[in-house]
């Protein structure tokens, strides 16, 4: 499915899901009308839910809420019951709202679809303007579309004040998350490397369609800033392996790379706005170094 | 007199068909390893790079050519001419045309041995405990292979036990690799039971050549017993072979190379297989023959396999087991259907 | 070479599969080993053959221990035939019986002058020399016999241990290769060989060692060794003696021995 496809169909979902939410909320919400069991289905759902929702509106989050290494919310997760996303454990749970990812639990989504608890689906957005209106959605759905526009200008203040230093020339980088993934062009990804002046070079060595390449093609693609995330080595993995591969040391010891935790542009929110600062300062440090 | 030239002649005919094929098979993995160092995902002036490495100079094609290209064709080779001899062995030694590491559930068992040393973090401490691990998989999974074996089990029974096995260490893996605290682990469950040569680094070289090399010679020095092991146990310890010590060579000397290349490499299958029926038409049915021939044709099977892969549009990239399965699968059924067409 | 059981015994556990068996084998001989399914016969081939320990007793080859005697020479000075696990390739005839010479061949050095030539006289002794060239698997079985024999005899050992070498083989194929046995020990090669066929036995062996329950219960030359009392003590039969148109005296196990074990009616 195309980019823009996919936005079409999550447009009209979003239609018939709030519709779905308004009738669920009118009966089981607060005087104010808000709906008082939310209940999140992935860590993109949770971290909104977190940061727009009062705690007693939240039933329960996602397993992945709590791991610090992947959610930028795991303090505030604390304490919230957890669910895996199993069909029984949120029906269990009575809620009245439902946040499920567009890509994630599909099954689970399908069922609720069909016994009446049509969730609200939120997707993966291509810009910066998809991810507004993404936290617009999700704070209406809360029935706080107060703190939405809040977080919103807070992201874009962060964003201005980044942007301003990035420079030019434009250096080349590339981003390589783990098992060799990259960011695409026409996703979030690649419009924060644009908002940090940096040209994708994804686009130019031809990443399959799973977004991968390969550690030869990065290596001889020219980059000015390799993008990774080495940040608190987790658990062993090959992912993690391939950090300490040669071909990467070297790009390392010649200032070729950035890290960038994988969780601050994993999500929609204000942190995307730290990426481009840290994109900035690298991209500056790089330039002066050249 | 009259009678014996003619014999002598013969003989001397197969040992120099022997002699020529295993140059013929080392010059085509020479030459399978100069493709598969030429050809890779990026455009690259090889020679230069070459130049650069040579003239000790750091660049990073000279880097991705020592790194990435060299490492990729060398794993190539040792873990293909490892499956090809080991599968050799085997077949040998088992008096079964179906033996193969992958088949028995050596390789599986490795791949398990090599997750859960890696998962669990011990590789991190100590970059030895990789291999390690894969070789104390594959000895397990070959010491019982051997256990059946000496109980009189027969060519399809242990191809039976071999299949149980491999489900069992694959489900065992799948299962390491789920309760891996590393999100990440989960999608590289297709890495191990599979296999694949892609962003090694020379480091996986040394890693596994010494433990490789030595199982090798292992096997290798079992050639002249298997040729007895033809007639049966009893005639070859009349022969004067001591039938413990060869068993032992034979599983350590399995469980190193298999071991030692499934951690680096993960589970390629049916090299074992297929090679071994390959060559016994060119150098005759003489188990040790196929020793040297096996090896190297494995090898080249591998590395032909891992062009391929690098040449076809798919991406991301094939696993290995992926096109030596292609080829192998259908002639492991082959092989049964012509087993059921003698019996 | 003279090869010497004094009292040798195997036990497993407290099942006694062999007991107190002495017997002396020399060169030029052809020694019958014969006795009831069961009886033990293919256990003492096997210790002979140096492939078993035995548990008790004392086995010399010319005075040294057996235990105490090299792979390799052992290998060298005893052959042995065992025909039950067949041929597990379908290898060249000439490639089988080059098998035998494996004694003989140092570490990765191809066959010699000399290993050629045992092959050579081995395949010419056992008349399988037009079938160099033949795979296993085309052979008869009276043909394979022959092949795992010259295999056997291109050892060029001084004692030949065969099991079974005749068994499956039909009348004819037996008497060649009863004939054949004779005349390798004529050749001064000591022949032991497990026979079923006690006709065949004392026809063409020179000796007679006969087993029952793991016991060595006669050993002596044919006609003194198959007396009708041990033919009905140790095989439950019966046998008929005549003489031949040539003149050689014959036996012929006729019927079953003892009580209730006549045929009916």
């Amino acid at each position: 499915m195309s980019n823009r496809a996919r936005i079409r169909v999550g447009a009209v979902s979003l239609m018939v899901l709030l519709l779905g939410a308004g009738l669920a909320g009118a009966g089981a919400g607060d005087a104010e009308g808000r709906p008082a069991r939310v209940v999140s289905m992935n860590l993109c759902a949770d971290e909104l839910l977190l940061r727009l929702a009062d705690r007693e509106q939240i039933a329960a989050v996602s397993y992945l809420a709590r791991d610090p290494r992947g959610s930028n919310v795991a303090e505030q997760a604390e304490g919230l019951p957890r669910t895996r996303g199993l069909s029984e454990e949120v029906i269990a749970l009575k809620p009245d709202l439902i946040i499920a990812g567009a890509f994630t639990t599909r099954a689970t989504v399908a069922l609720l679809k069909r016994i009446g608890f049509p969730p609200l689906e939120i997707g993966v957005p291509a810009d910066f303007d998809g991810m507004r209106g993404q936290i617009r959605m999700v704070a209406a759905a809360l029935g706080h579309p107060e703190r939405g526009e809040a977080m919103i200008a807070e992201l874009d203040a962060r964003l201005a004040e980044a942007m301003q230093w990035a420079g030019t020339p434009r250096l080349r980088a590339l981003v390589m998350r783990p098992n060799a993934f990259t960011v695409a062009p026409g996703s979030l990804g690649d419009a924060v490397l644009t908002a940090a002046g940096l040209i994708n070079v994804a686009a130019e060595i031809g990443q399959d369609r799973t977004g991968q390449v390969s550690l030869e093609a990065a290596a001889l693609a020219d980059v000015d800033l390799v993008i990774l995330d080495e940040g608190a080595r987790g658990a062993p993995s090959l992912a993690d392996a391939l950090l300490r591969h040669p071909v990467l040391a070297e790009l390392r010891r010649q200032g070729r790379t950035v890290s960038v935790p994988n969780r601050l542009w994993t999500c929609p929110g204000p942190q995307v706005a730290e990426v481009v600062t840290r994109l900035v300062a690298a991209a500056r440090a790089r330039t002066s170094l050249r | 007199m009259k009678a014996l030239l003619p014999r002598a002649s013969a003989s001397a005919r197969s040992r120099l068909a022997g002699a020529g094929l295993i140059v013929i098979a080392a010059a085509l993995v020479a030459a399978l390893v100069l493709a598969s160092v030429a050809i890779g995902y990026a455009a690259f002036d090889v020679p230069s790079a070459m130049a650069d490495l040579l003239a000790g100079r750091t660049t990073l094609p000279a880097l991705v050519l020592w790194e990435l290209r060299i490492p990729r064709a060398l794993l190539g080779a040792l873990v293909g001419f490892s499956l090809g001899l080991t599968g050799a062995v085997l077949q040998g030694y088992l008096r079964n045309p179906l033996a193969d590491p992958g088949i028995l559930g050596i390789s599986s068992a490795a791949a398990l041995g090599a997750v859960m040393v890696f998962y669990g973090g011990l590789a991190g401490s100590l970059s030895l405990a990789l291999p390690l691990g894969g070789i104390a998989g594959a000895a397990l999974a070959a010491l019982g292979i051997n256990l059946l074996a000496a109980r009189g089990t027969g060519t399809l029974g242990l191809i039976l036990a071999g299949v149980g096995l491999s489900s069992l260490a694959g489900a065992l893996t799948a299962l390491a690799l789920n309760l891996a605290p590393n999100s990440y682990a989960a999608l590289e469950i297709v890495f191990w039971l599979m296999g694949s040569l892609a962003d090694r680094s020379m480091d996986h070289v040394w890693l596994c050549l010494p433990l490789m090399g030595l199982g090798w010679i292992l096997m290798l020095s079992t050639a002249r017993a298997l040729d007895a092991l033809a007639l049966g146990e009893d005639t070859a310890a009349s022969l004067g072979f001591d039938l413990v010590s060869v068993r032992l060579r034979i599983v350590t000397g399995a469980a190193l190379a298999v071991g030692s290349g499934v951690a680096v490499s993960g589970a390629v299958g049916f090299v074992g297989l297929v090679v071994p029926h390959l060559v016994r038409p060119l150098v005759g049915s003489r188990p040790g023959a196929s020793l040297w021939p096996s090896g190297l044709l494995g090898a080249a099977l591998v590395l032909g396999a891992d062009i391929a892969i690098r040449l076809l549009p798919s991406r991301p990239e094939l696993k290995l087991g992926v096109i030596t399965a292609l080829v192998g699968a259908p002639f492991l059924i082959g092989l049964l259907f012509r087993r059921q067409g003698r019996t | 070479m003279r090869l010497v059981a004094e009292a040798v015994g195997v036990r497993i556990g407290r099942t006694v599969i062999l007991g107190n068996v002495s017997l002396d084998l020399g060169p030029g001989a052809f020694v019958g080993l014969v006795g009831p399914n069961g009886a033990g016969k293919t256990t003492l081939l096997r210790i002979l053959a140096g492939l078993l320990p035995a548990t008790t007793g004392r086995l010399t080859v010319d005075g040294r221990a057996m235990a105490s005697v090299r792979r390799d020479e052992r290998a060298r000075r005893l052959a042995a035939l065992f025909q039950g696990a067949g041929v597990g390739w379908p290898m060249r005839v000439s490639e089988i019986v080059a098998l035998g010479r494996l004694p003989h061949r140092r570490a990765f050095a191809a066959l010699g002058d000399a290993d050629r030539a045992a092959i050579a006289r081995a395949m010419r002794l056992a008349d399988v020399a037009h079938l160099a060239d033949r795979a296993e698997p085309t052979l008869s079985s009276g043909e394979r016999m022959r092949v795992l024999l010259a295999r056997a005899l291109a050892v060029e050992a001084e004692i030949l241990l065969a099991d079974e070498p005749i068994t499956a083989l039909d009348p004819a194929h037996q008497l060649d290769a009863m004939t054949l046995l004779r005349a390798i020990s004529r050749r001064g090669i000591g022949v032991v060989a497990v026979l079923h066929d006690l006709t065949l036995a004392a026809r063409f062996c020179d000796r007679i060692i006969v087993m029952e329950d793991g016991r060595l219960v006669a050993d002596d030359r044919p006609d003194a060794a198959l007396t009708d009392g041990l033919l009905a003590s140790a095989f439950g039969v019966a046998a008929h003696r005549g003489t031949a148109f040539d003149g050689t005296r014959y036996i012929l196990p006729w019927e079953r021995s003892g009580p209730g074990t006549k045929e009916m009616g």
